[in-house]
């Protein structure tokens, strides 16, 4: 500041450097938004991933069939004692009712593809109902059931992808042999000979790059495994060689098989799937898949169907693909809300699975939550804070209690195993074991919170009371307590809903087992075994069927709206009551 | 209604009964004129109360906790007694039994001869220089093996022959008219350890008119005897509950005088309940430390700590018959600990960065209104079920992480990996950081910032230069608290990190860590001898270690630093 050419030059040199510190602010502060904004995408995009696979679980597609209770079948004593009726074959009278609407399928194989249609779990609902009103034996009882779950997800469009070609010529089918030969009067099939062609040119070409990668593996492998890779190249090779002479021969005619889109070609209450190409694109061979298709001549009014996902990589058969389009035509397959998942508890089929058993475990398990920890938790807040002396004891309960709350929780699930059920002898699986173990795992967070809301009543209000005479007992649940009521409730709260949002402790305990009663609510519902939603969402997560994940998402949607639910109370109380001082 | 909740309501009638009987005679002592009375009258009813119901209800508690194994013990010796001579005769039979003394023979000596060849191995592994003979081990190993399995097999045909033996002596005595009882007795003295325990639960099942898993006339029998005692101790316990109410109830009663402190004795309870609460939370880490503890030592009594601690092949599968493939368990724990290692510093880098400037942001940068809505939008964040961020990670993550990676190029990518487990892990850690990270650059006092900007800084400037060097310690608290978190973490490696024990830097992997392990070896069937599952515990022990000293150093360097600045 001495030497005015000095304080130029450094004025010169600070606004030199400005633009390029004032670059580096923005970019700081780029970085900061862009980490928020990154965490909030992160939580939309977990929200919708969630959302979009939960969502098609809540609807669910049924057959709605008329089915004939007869009364020598469903009641065999013919005296309509509940006996009798639980004797009933109701499989057969599903079955029955099934095979009326297919009256053409008679080999046994085909009739069971026939009864794959539902899970056979259907007849205990059928008798169920029969059981709840005996008046309908005899009667034909329309009867709704959830149609298999991958058909389900083919009816919402999730297994397959598939179009559906208009057509402009005229279709003619004539017996051709055991198979049927299809001519159109304009070149209908000339778009789908071109797509095939294509396909299996890609296939061709992608298997030679894998016969060029396993050549290139032998290269760097020594011993048998080199052989092996060479050989497995060869494979290969000689796989889309023969593809390509496919190609080449039969004048472009081209054979279907499980490995190319499925391509079926209806007319009303016909169905008939190509087996073959032509290259001219006018004419088919075809297999009848359903009614009878032989003799149509010029029939106008026919579509293709085309399924791009090939037979052999989809988890349902072309004939049960065709007896659901059919009875969806007939309109015996309706959309209904899917109320099996909240009236079911576990179930093998997914159709029938439903979170009933693991909501009811959920409840009770956090009853035994709310009746220790919360108690507890709060008495240890109160002694802590109001009583305790200043010494060794309480310093060590303060360290104690900072220590747990951080302890991991899976921890509390081995102090579980080890104390409650192998010390204490108490059964496995059960609520009032999962209760326990989750109860001390709120302790710590109940303790803190209450901790603070005492702490946030002034003092002013403690020395009032003793003024006036009051004990110290009397002024701390006369006055203290009252005054940080919702400060603890808030607490209590958000530690619950820590508490039904946690797995792993209770996978400790034996929680996780398969359980298809829903327990009891009420007292002896403590001791049965039982489950609770988020070990649901986890034993569905790893569920075989494709029809769990989405029932494992619809599962996670009622989780988080519980939990939603649970904080938006205790905000809701913080708002209502919070007093600041 | 059972006795014992007839006589539950009884005692509660006596509390309400007491109350009011403490009452009415603390205000009759004194005439109506409650001015005289030491405490106030409900304070009198309240001491009465609580001496008529407290006793009792503690009686009733330890019945309900420990009646049903008493009756058990009780049920167990009866039956041993009324066994005693059929155990005599089979004891008799098994000594004359030259069959069984064969097998048994045979199988003792087989056993030794196994003993033999492992000692042999030991030395020959701990061997030096030339007398290291990798082809003899084999050999032995070769052996070992033969010797296990028919030693295995002597073993079981020993067994054979004694339930034949069991069997025939039953139904001998069944012939000679023995009572059921004796045949009960008999059977469940015989049985093995886990069958003892079934014949039992049936038997008080049948008592209690349960289904049972089976029926026989000799779990009937046993079931009367179950019976028999379950009503002995019921009416004992609630007489004896009646009688601690009422000697209560009349002793306290008697107690009652003007002069009588019994304010001060309530309040007293009152003190001890909740100092009872608050040592509580000491139990729950004396449980947590002592069930550790004792099953690790158990663990280690069988496999050396050195083994476990640096040992590189984890195969926890103890084989059920000695030449099944693997048949030693390996319990080398350094693979899960490389893998705790590999996804927990995946999810720092994502959790750090993004956690820290988003505090940064929140705290210096966003005005009220966007603070006030992206706040709970990040706390949404840490109130997701961990099993949710499982899913999304099985289910999202780690098929887009497959996609792309195989889309850049790299073969066999698995859909559990270690990245996807632990990016995810990062997101459900975010919340952690931002929030206790928020916490600390808001408590760094704001002369500071003023200080910085009065020399010319810019407001970033500040931020790295001063703000964060101040806030520095309680942001390594606030990451060493969150690297805890994710040591712990377990459903979503669960779900998502797979099961295999590589030892791999390779993020793309399945990797395996030590709270997956603990899942994997706890859950399904499970016997409490087998090292396989007291394995679980001792990493549990070690899980729990960990988390306390980081969890011990974050702790004190967050106070340390409150200090400074309060």
């Amino acid at each position: 500041m001495t030497d005015t050419s000095d304080t130029t030059s450094i004025r010169d040199a600070v606004s030199r450097q400005l633009p390029r510190r004032y670059r580096a602010e923005l970019r700081f502060r780029a970085a900061g938004l862009a980490a928020v904004a990154s965490a909030v995408g992160i939580l939309v995009i977990l929200l919708i991933s969630i959302l979009s696979q939960g969502l098609p679980a809540f609807t669910v597609n049924q057959l709605v069939l008329p089915v004939h209770l007869d009364r020598s079948v469903v009641d065999p004593e013919g005296d309509a004692s509940e006996a009798s009726l639980r004797r009933g074959a109701y499989s057969r009278v599903l079955q029955d009712a099934i095979r009326a609407e297919f009256p053409e399928v008679t080999a046994r194989r085909d009739l069971r593809n026939l009864f794959g249609l539902y899970t056979p779990l259907n007849a205990t609902r059928l008798m169920d109902d029969v059981l709840a009103d005996p008046s309908l034996v005899g009667e034909t009882y329309t009867f709704r059931m959830p149609i298999a779950d991958d058909l389900d997800l083919y009816l919402k469009g999730r297994l397959v992808e598939d179009r559906t070609l208009a057509t402009s010529g005229l279709l003619t089918i004539s017996a051709d042999g055991d198979a049927l030969a299809l001519n159109s009067s304009a070149p209908d099939f000339a778009s789908l000979v071109e797509d095939a062609v294509a396909t299996m040119r890609a296939e061709a070409t992608a298997l030679d790059a894998r016969a060029e990668r396993a050549r290139n593996l032998a290269a760097e492998l020594e011993g048998s495994d080199a052989e092996d890779a060479l050989y497995e190249a060869e494979r290969l090779s000689a796989q889309a060689q023969a593809l390509r002479e496919e190609l080449a021969e039969n004048d472009g005619r081209i054979e279907l098989n499980r490995d190319l889109p499925t391509i079926l070609v209806e007319l009303s209450g016909v169905a008939v799937r190509l087996t073959a190409l032509d290259a001219n694109g006018r004419s088919a061979s075809g297999e009848a898949m359903l009614g009878d298709a032989a003799d149509i001549s010029g029939a106008a009014d026919w579509t293709l169907y085309v399924i791009d996902t090939p037979e052999s990589r989809r988890r349902v058969s072309d004939q049960a693909i065709v007896w659901t389009r059919a009875l969806e035509a007939r309109g015996l397959v309706r959309t209904d809300f899917n109320t099996y998942l909240f009236s079911n508890a576990d179930s093998r089929e997914p159709e029938l699975a439903g979170v009933k058993g693991a909501l009811f475990g959920s409840i009770l398990t956090m009853l035994i939550v709310i009746c220790l920890s919360v108690p507890v938790g709060v008495f240890t807040a109160i002694y802590l804070e109001e009583y305790a002396p200043k010494n060794r004891l309480t310093d060590l309960i303060e360290v104690n209690i900072n220590n747990l709350a951080a302890v991991p929780s899976i921890v509390f699930g081995l102090l579980g195993l080890a104390v409650f059920i192998n010390a204490f002898g108490l059964p496995r699986s059960a609520p009032l074991v999962g209760g326990l173990v989750l109860s001390l795992m709120t302790l710590p967070t109940v303790i803190i919170a209450s901790r603070a809301a005492l702490k946030a009543v002034p003092q002013s209000i403690r020395q009032a009371a003793l003024a006036v005479g009051a004990s110290k007992t009397q002024s701390v649940f006369h006055h203290v307590l009252p005054l940080a009521a919702p400060g603890i409730l808030t607490g209590s709260i958000i530690g619950l809903a820590q508490a039904l949002g946690e797995t792993a402790p209770l996978l400790m305990i034996g929680m996780v087992a398969f359980i298809a009663d829903a327990p009891t609510l009420g007292l002896e519902g403590l001791t049965q075994p039982a489950t609770v939603m988020p070990v649901q969402v986890f034993l569905w997560s790893d569920g075989a069927e494709r029809a769990f994940e989405a029932r494992t998402a619809a599962a996670i949607l009622v989780l988080l709206a519980l939990m939603i639910g649970f904080n938006a109370l205790a905000i809701y109380l913080r708002r209502r009551f919070e007093r600041r001082w | 209604m059972s006795v014992i909740a007839i006589v539950a309501l009884m005692v509660i009638v006596m509390l309400a009964g007491g109350f009011y009987v403490g009452r009415a005679r603390a205000i009759g002592a004194v005439n109506g004129n409650t001015v005289r009375l030491h405490s106030l009258p409900n304070y009198h009813g309240y001491y009465v109360a609580i001496w008529t119901g407290l006793p009792a209800f503690l009686l009733l508690a330890a019945y309900g906790i420990f009646g049903g194994q008493a009756v058990e013990r009780l049920t167990f010796s009866e039956l041993q007694r009324e066994a005693s001579a059929l155990n005599a005769r089979l004891e008799e039979r098994l000594l004359s039994d030259a069959e069984y003394e064969e097998f048994r023979g045979a199988a003792l000596q087989l056993r030794e001869r196994v003993n033999a060849i492992g000692d042999d191995m030991q030395r020959l592994r701990s061997a030096r220089g030339e007398e290291r003979d990798p082809a003899r081990l084999e050999q032995l190993q070769q052996e070992q093996r033969e010797a296990l399995n028919s030693a295995t097999a002597a073993e079981e045909a020993a067994i054979g022959r004694r339930a034949e033996l069991v069997a025939a002596v039953g139904s001998e005595a069944e012939a000679a008219g023995a009572s059921m009882r004796q045949l009960a007795g008999f059977e469940l003295v015989q049985a093995p350890r886990e069958q003892r325990q079934l014949f039992l639960s049936d038997a008080m099942q049948i008592a209690n008119g349960a289904l049972s898993s089976r029926e026989s006339a000799e779990l009937n029998a046993a079931a009367r005897i179950v019976a028999r005692y379950q009503d002995r101790i019921r009416y004992f316990v609630a007489v004896l509950a009646l009688v601690f109410a009422a000697g209560g109830l009349l002793r306290t009663r008697s107690q009652v005088i003007p002069d009588f402190r019994a304010r001060n004795h309530v309040e007293r309870l009152i003190t001890g309940l909740l100092l009872l609460s608050s040592v509580l939370a000491i139990l729950t880490t004396v449980g947590i430390v002592f069930s550790l503890l004792f099953e690790s030592i158990r663990f280690f009594s069988t496999v050396p700590v050195s083994e476990f601690l640096f040992g590189l092949q984890w195969s926890p599968q103890i084989a059920l018959r000695a030449d099944q493939v693997g048949q030693s368990g390996a319990f080398g724990a350094v693979p899960l600990f490389a893998g705790t290692a590999l996804i927990t510093l995946i999810a720092m880098a994502v959790a750090v960065p993004i956690g820290l400037l988003s505090a940064i942001y929140l705290s210096e940068y966003a005005g009220p209104r966007f603070r006030a809505t992206a706040k709970p939008v990040l706390e949404i964040l840490a109130g997701i079920p961990t099993v949710v961020y499982g899913f999304f990670a099985l289910l999202t993550v780690g098929p887009a992480i497959r996609g792309l990676f195989t889309w850049l190029g790299f073969d066999d990518v698995v859909t559990q990996s270690a990245l996807s487990a632990g990016l995810v892990m990062g997101v459900m850690i975010i919340p952690f950081i931002s929030s206790l990270s928020d916490d600390v650059i808001n408590s760094v006092p704001q002369t500071l910032r003023d200080g910085s900007y009065a020399m010319g800084a810019t407001r970033s400037e500040t931020i790295t230069r001063v703000v964060m060097p101040a806030a520095l310690p309680g942001i390594v608290g606030a990451i060493l608290l969150a690297v805890s978190r994710a040591v712990g973490e377990t459903m979503i490696v669960v779900m998502a990190a797979g099961q295999g024990a590589n030892l791999t830097a390779n993020p793309l992997e399945s990797v395996t860590t030590i709270t997956v392990q603990i899942v994997m070896l706890l859950t399904g069937d499970q016997e409490f001898d087998s090292p396989k599952t007291l394995s679980a515990f001792a990493l549990g022990l070690v899980l729990f270690v960990i988390t306390l000293i980081m969890n011990v150093i974050a702790l004190r360097v967050v106070q340390r630093y409150r200090e400074k600045y309060d």
